[in-house]
């Protein structure tokens, strides 16, 4: 123990000493002794910065003190003011001991690290701010007798305060205001009130564990004995006076979600009950489900979902065809291996396959045919020849009703054909010698070989339920018998009355109709030299191939528009040698040729007109309305042929005129409706819809070599559209394994989707190469 | 006869590249489970089947021909009605980052937006990429020394904003001591739920809202406000004591008034306030119109209406013949329905005669607020023409009517409420107190709230932006249950709530550097600077570089 020194706040005049040179005295007092009595008089910073290697420095202040007293205190240094102390008492503190005998203004351990402060009475606002706990050293500590002031703690980083609210500054909240805020490490213990203003996400109120509780009753002499309040010990070691303010640690923090209620809690204990206790919507929308769901989701949830439609929509074949064969069909049936029920299906539908199909007919289900997205189109005309010699279709059991038939034309002969099959007697009135109509009539060999006409012809007057009657001149007598001896009249009379324009030398001109028919017939006349052809399309060109086989050198095709021709006609006219000249607008027709609008002659030995036939339709009853076009009447009738007249019907060209198969069509068209009245049944139309192209996934068929090579090449290549092939590729590209192929009673089969584990991707229809599977909303 | 071989083209026949948004999908990470096709929205993916030629060509051999390898991808259709919107739901269920939209500058489907003869509509928003002017208006007024330094994490705030007519001391006290009405007030947060209809928005997203604000109000003390837009309210909701979290909204079309009229009666509280709307920031002069598909049973019992109609909102009242008249007689009559207790106040789109319906409601002794919505603003459903270009830019318009009431020295006594692009790019509070330094009292904000709370995923770049057609993949505006039950009111209540807290602690860090604490700096221009020119003096603010 050094001998004390003194150092004075005043000089010898009793002026105050600078902060600066009383600084500089204490540190000389220092150098001689570890005692020192400092007799401040307001200086600032006393009692830091004082190392002494180990010994204990004792320092005393007396008289008024400055501020920041033991600010940069020392391990080892002992400082008691024997009075009040002004603002910082510790600041930046990082070891001294500090005892201050009477209250402490602001800033008390602002920013101290280490070393203890003991306030004998109350401190102003923002003690303990910024106070840290390096953990190398001890923790920092602030004991108070009294009270806090406002902003007590806050940013305290490790530093422990003792709050004993003995003689209370605020009695009635010893913290003050709003402490711990920012408060990240330490604790607090208190004695005393304090309100609910402390920062609750920084710190939460406890009460001292047993082991807090130890240290505190083993520090509390010591600070009680520095203050000189022993007197105390008993009054503060109640245990149930004490509480404390904890630091939350940051793990702890981050658990505490979105403001202090949960969520849940919030929905029980206000929102709820807010609505009378329950969903705000139950009146508005009874039972309505609003929990929540997945993007993903099964069953009803999904908002699309696939449906099955085999056979719903009509392949681009059945589509166009007049008659509706379903080529997709005959060939599925070849793929099975049920070559002879294919035939038998395709002889249910026309009775000239091999004829019309198989050579004269364009074939509108072949251009629409979907397979030439891929390589060729299927070679349905191979597949009509092959049926020239398949036997025709059994006929039903009689219904006992009889149907004339005026006209033995395609459309008549599959009217017949129809009825007879369905056991209806058809009786056909035909004006010719032989039946066939403009087929048999006009239709050039070179396109229609005679061999397989003959053989189809043959089949036909063979079944049972037709009757033919030849060369009958149909008048209004004989068809009023008609009526009055069959169930049903069908006018399939055609189109022979040639049309023809009055020019000058009209006469001269040989009209096509006439012109064919004799060329067709056993005794064809000659012809030399020039020959005009008024009308270019395709019966045009028939009757020029006709003119060239007569023996004309040259033959012209004039027509007032561009030619209308096309296909195999045109072409074949074109082979021999056949001009097209258009527009051409005749002004008359002399002995040397045809003269047109302009006066230029092309000369010509014959001239042939070939602009078109009209209905001859004496004989119909008043009841059947007409229509008048181009000068013409044509019977008016409904898409099943009927016409204004419920037992009358018309069919074939004398309606409108159209290809051979157009003829064929209607012709079934009528038979069937008839049939479904005779039956008492109801009549469906064909009225199914085009499978659109983009529903068919081409890409699973590749480029063929094979293409037309043989009936079962073309099987192969059919693509099915909108008939399901059963090639499981729906079952197997389905992610969720929902497809699954289901055998049906009648030996059918069905793909079906289970709604439990389908997601409704869409992958079903997107893979289907048939465009069975459709996604529907849902 | 087009053969059926041929590839047709037609005008508005488009090709991926001219699309929009395109879909970039990844062949080799792709594992088909087909989630992204169950939940694209509009349809427009598919398993694509590709065919890969590959020709057999060795030189020295006479091997010649083709082999056909198939192989698959998810792809998107190209038809104008089903084309990609860029929502991007595809990639969010994607379970190998496989696909997703890219946006396409250079589409030309804009062109054929036409298609059907109407005229191109979209929900959401302006879509101007461009910067905004409220993105680039800076805080440059820092307190440092010269003033009391603040702490935003540390000092209180008090940042609430006066909603209805502010009488002068003098008037306030002598109708106070001689007990005349004193106009209604509210004191709420400056950041107000802009008004978005139950109809336009799905049952969970209203609710949701609701229950957000009404946590914000009665667990953390934000008195947080939401308008309603046209279309009624729950009726337990009129009844329940959280109605007064709402602001309710008279349109032209008065759907839903009825139920609310029946509610008077049992109401617990007073509704926060009454907005009229009398235009919307971006649709100017145009009507609402709900879609027949978006009026489900719900809707139409809610809005009083048969189910599965159109409800068309005119765009002007039809007794309202007159600025006076609209002012006087519709503010009269809304206000008596609650006794003159609870603020009224019309909503007008951004427009140069906005000082003139001011200077009105100045005269007016019932009118509360003005509310202005600038062009870009957001709605359900509009035409491309009225998002796009129709309209007046909020802050010079804001600011004009701020001044034009400190020449009368009427600044204080009628607010100001802004709305229209606030927190268009996510800078919500940067907006906001922009907004209100050049003279708001508070702002409105729609789109935010929904991109926030409830991941709405529209952008300026026309992402999704279909909310007019009710099939929102988020389920945000839709009415079907199926898409609408993808939300979690509890979910979004937790977004509204973070978002609040969110704002809060922005604000603060605004107001602490401008030295400001105890009072939302209205009006206080001096502390906003720009670094455009042009901008700076027509707004009299600070231009800094």
């Amino acid at each position: 123990m050094t001998e004390k020194i003194i150092v004075k706040g005043l000089d010898e005049n009793g002026e105050r000493i600078s902060t600066q040179i009383f600084e500089e005295l204490v540190q000389e007092a220092f150098s001689k002794s570890k005692n020192l009595v400092l007799e401040t008089y307001g200086q600032h910073n006393v009692g830091g910065r004082l190392k002494s290697g180990g010994e204990t420095v004792n320092i005393e202040i007396n008289g008024p003190c400055g501020q920041r007293v033991g600010c940069m205190g020392m391990p080892g240094t002992k400082i008691v003011v024997n009075g009040p102390a002004s603002d910082d008492v510790g600041w930046l503190n990082i070891g001294a001991d500090i005892t201050v005998k009477g209250d402490a203004t602001n800033g008390v351990c602002n920013a101290m690290a280490e070393g203890k402060v003991y306030i004998g009475g109350s401190i102003g606002a923002r003690g303990l701010t910024m106070t840290k706990w390096n953990p190398e050293y001890k923790r920092p500590e602030l004991w108070i007798l009294g009270s806090c002031g406002d902003s007590f703690a806050e940013f305290n980083c490790g530093g422990v305060a003792v709050v004993c609210g003995v003689d209370a500054k605020t009695p009635e909240n010893i913290l003050g205001y709003r402490p711990c805020v920012g408060m990240v490490g330490g604790s607090i213990y208190y004695r005393g009130k304090i309100d609910e203003s402390y920062s609750q996400i920084n710190v939460k109120a406890v009460l001292p564990s047993d082991e807090q509780w130890q240290w505190l009753m083993e520090q509390l002499p010591t600070y009680l004995e520095s203050i000189g309040r022993p007197d105390l010990l008993a009054e503060l070691s109640k245990r149930n006076q004490w509480s404390m303010l904890d630091a939350i640690p940051p793990q702890e923090r981050a658990l505490m979600k979105t403001g202090p209620m949960p969520m849940s809690e919030f929905v029980r204990t206000i929102w709820n009950p807010g609505f009378g206790g329950g969903d705000p919507l139950r009146d508005l929308a009874p039972g309505l489900d609003r929990s929540p769901i997945g993007l993903i989701e099964t069953g009803d949830l999904r908002r699309k979902k696939p449906f099955w439609a085999n056979r719903d929509k009509a392949a681009p074949c059945a589509y166009y065809c007049p008659v509706h064969i379903p080529t997709i069909d005959r060939l599925k049936l070849m793929r099975e291996g049920k070559a002879d029920e294919a035939y038998t299906m395709l002889m249910e539908y026309t009775p000239l396959p091999a004829s019309v199909c198989g050579h004269i007919c364009p074939n509108l289900c072949m251009q629409n045919c979907s397979r030439q997205k891929i390589d060729e189109k299927i070679d349905v005309q191979m597949l009509g020849r092959a049926a020239k010699d398949k036997a025709a279709p059994k006929a039903a059991p009689s219904l006992g009703k009889k149907v004339a038939i005026i006209g033995g034309g395609p459309a008549g002969m599959n009217a017949a054909w129809q009825l007879a099959k369905s056991g209806v007697e058809a009786h056909i009135f035909e004006k010719d010698t032989k039946i066939g109509g403009k087929l048999a009539q006009v239709i050039p060999w070179e396109r229609m070989p005679q061999a397989i006409w003959d053989a189809e012809i043959a089949r036909f007057m063979s079944v049972e339920n037709i009757k033919v009657h030849f060369e009958v001149d149909m008048t209004k007598e004989k068809f009023s018998e008609l009526q009055h001896d069959f169930d049903h009249v069908i006018v399939a009379v055609g189109t022979h009355s040639p049309r023809t324009i009055p020019f000058p030398g009209h006469e001269k001109v040989i009209p096509a109709l006439d012109f064919l028919k004799s060329a067709k017939s056993d005794t064809p006349p000659k012809l030399t030299g020039n020959v005009v052809i008024i009308g270019a399309g395709n019966v045009g060109c028939d009757v020029a191939c006709d003119a060239y086989a007569m023996g004309a050198s040259q033959v012209t095709l004039v027509d007032i528009q561009k030619p209308l021709a096309f296909g195999k006609e045109k072409a074949a006219a074109e082979a021999l040698g056949a001009k097209f000249k258009w527009p051409v607008m005749t002004k008359e027709v002399t002995d040397e040729g045809l003269v047109d609008a302009a006066g230029h002659l092309i000369p010509a030995d014959t001239v042939i007109i070939s602009i078109g036939d009209v209905p001859a339709l004496k004989f119909l009853p008043e009841s059947v309305e007409v229509v008048t076009v181009g000068g013409a009447a044509w019977v008016k009738c409904d898409s099943a042929g009927r016409t204004s007249d419920k037992t009358i019907s018309a069919v074939g060209d004398v309606e409108r005129p159209g290809l051979a198969t157009n003829a064929l069509g209607a012709g079934k068209n009528v038979a069937d409706s008839l049939i479904a009245e005779f039956k008492g049944e109801e009549y469906h139309p064909f009225a199914k819809q085009l499978i659109p192209q983009m529903s068919l996934t081409h890409t699973h068929y590749a480029p063929d070599n094979q293409c037309g090579t043989s009936e079962s090449a073309e099987a192969d290549r059919c693509m099915s559209c909108g008939s399901c092939r059963d090639c499981h590729l729906c079952e197997t590209i389905c992610p969720e394994g929902a497809i699954t192929r289901e055998k049906l009673p009648d030996g059918s089969f069905q793909y079906v989707s289970d709604d439990d584990k389908c997601i409704a991707c869409g992958f079903c229809a997107d893979t289907c190469p048939c465009g069975i599977w459709l996604i529907n909303a849902f | 006869m087009v053969s059926i071989r041929s590839i047709s083209s037609e005008p508005s026949s488009l090709s991926p590249n001219d699309l929009p948004w395109r879909i970039v999908h990844d062949e080799n990470r792709c594992t088909l489970c087909g989630k992204c096709a169950a939940v694209c929205p509009v349809n427009t993916l598919k398993l694509s089947y590709m065919r890969k030629r590959m020709p057999r060509m060795v030189l020295n051999s006479s091997e010649r021909g083709s082999n056909f390898k198939t192989f698959v991808g998810i792809r998107q259709n190209t038809d104008v009605g089903r084309r990609c919107i860029g929502c991007g739901t595809c990639s969010m269920v994607c379970p190998n980052e496989a696909i997703g939209p890219v946006h396409n500058a250079t589409d030309r489907y804009k062109f054929q937006a036409t298609v059907g003869g109407d005229a191109a509509k979209r929900g959401g928003r302006r879509n101007d990429t461009s910067s905004s002017l409220l993105d680039r208006i800076i805080f440059n007024r820092i307190s440092m020394l010269t003033d009391p330094a603040l702490d935003a994490g540390r000092h209180e705030f008090t940042y609430n904003t006066i909603l209805g007519r502010v009488l002068p001391p003098e008037e306030y006290i002598k109708r106070k001591l001689s007990g005349e009405w004193i106009p209604p007030t509210r004191e709420i947060f400056p950041f107000i739920i802009g008004s978005m209809s139950f109809g336009a928005l799905s049952p969970n997203m209203w609710l949701g809202l609701l229950q957000g604000v009404a946590y914000c109000n009665e667990v953390l003390g934000i008195p947080v406000v939401m308008a309603t837009g046209e279309g009624g309210c729950p009726p337990w909701v009129l009844k329940s004591p959280f109605l007064k979290y709402i602001i309710l909204q008279v349109a032209s079309g008065y759907f839903g008034w009825d139920e609310i009229i029946r509610a008077i009666p049992d109401m617990q509280c007073d509704p926060a306030a009454i907005e009229i709307k009398y235009g919307q920031g971006a649709k100017p002069g145009d009507g609402g119109l709900l879609m027949w598909f978006k009026v489900s049973k719900l809707i139409a019992r809610l809005r009083g209406v048969p189910e599965g109609v159109d409800l068309p909102s005119p765009p002007v009242h039809q007794t309202l013949y007159s600025i006076e008249e609209s002012v006087m007689k519709m503010i009269q009559s809304m206000s008596m329905a609650w006794n003159f207790k609870v603020p009224v106040y019309p909503k007008i789109s951004g427009s140069t005669s906005a000082k003139s319906v001011l200077n009105n409601l100045v005269r007016n002794p019932y009118a509360s607020a003005l509310m202005i919505d600038g062009i870009d603003g957001g709605t359900g459903a509009a035409y491309d023409i009225s998002l796009n270009a129709t309209g007046h830019p909020i802050a010079t318009n804001v600011r004009d009517c701020y001044l034009d009431l400190c020449k009368q020295g009427k600044q204080n006594e009628i607010p100001i409420f802004a709305a229209g692009g606030v927190g268009k790019n996510g800078n919500v509070v940067q907006n906001a107190l922009a907004l209100i330094m050049l003279g708001a009292s508070g702002v409105h904000m729609g789109k935010f709230i929904m991109q926030s709370a409830a991941g709405c995923l529209g952008s300026e770049q026309n992402r999704c932006n279909v909310c007019n057609v009710g099939i929102c993949p988020k389920g945000i505006t839709s009415q079907n249950p199926k898409i609408y039950r993808r939300l979690d009111p509890d979910k979004v209540a937790e977004r509204v709530v973070e978002t609040f807290q969110a704002i809060q602690v922005e604000v603060k860090k605004v107001m602490a550097p401008l030295g400001r604490s105890q009072s939302l700096p209205i009006g206080m221009s001096d502390a906003l600077g720009i670094a455009d020119k042009d901008a700076a003096d027509r707004l009299n603010i600070q231009y800094v570089c």
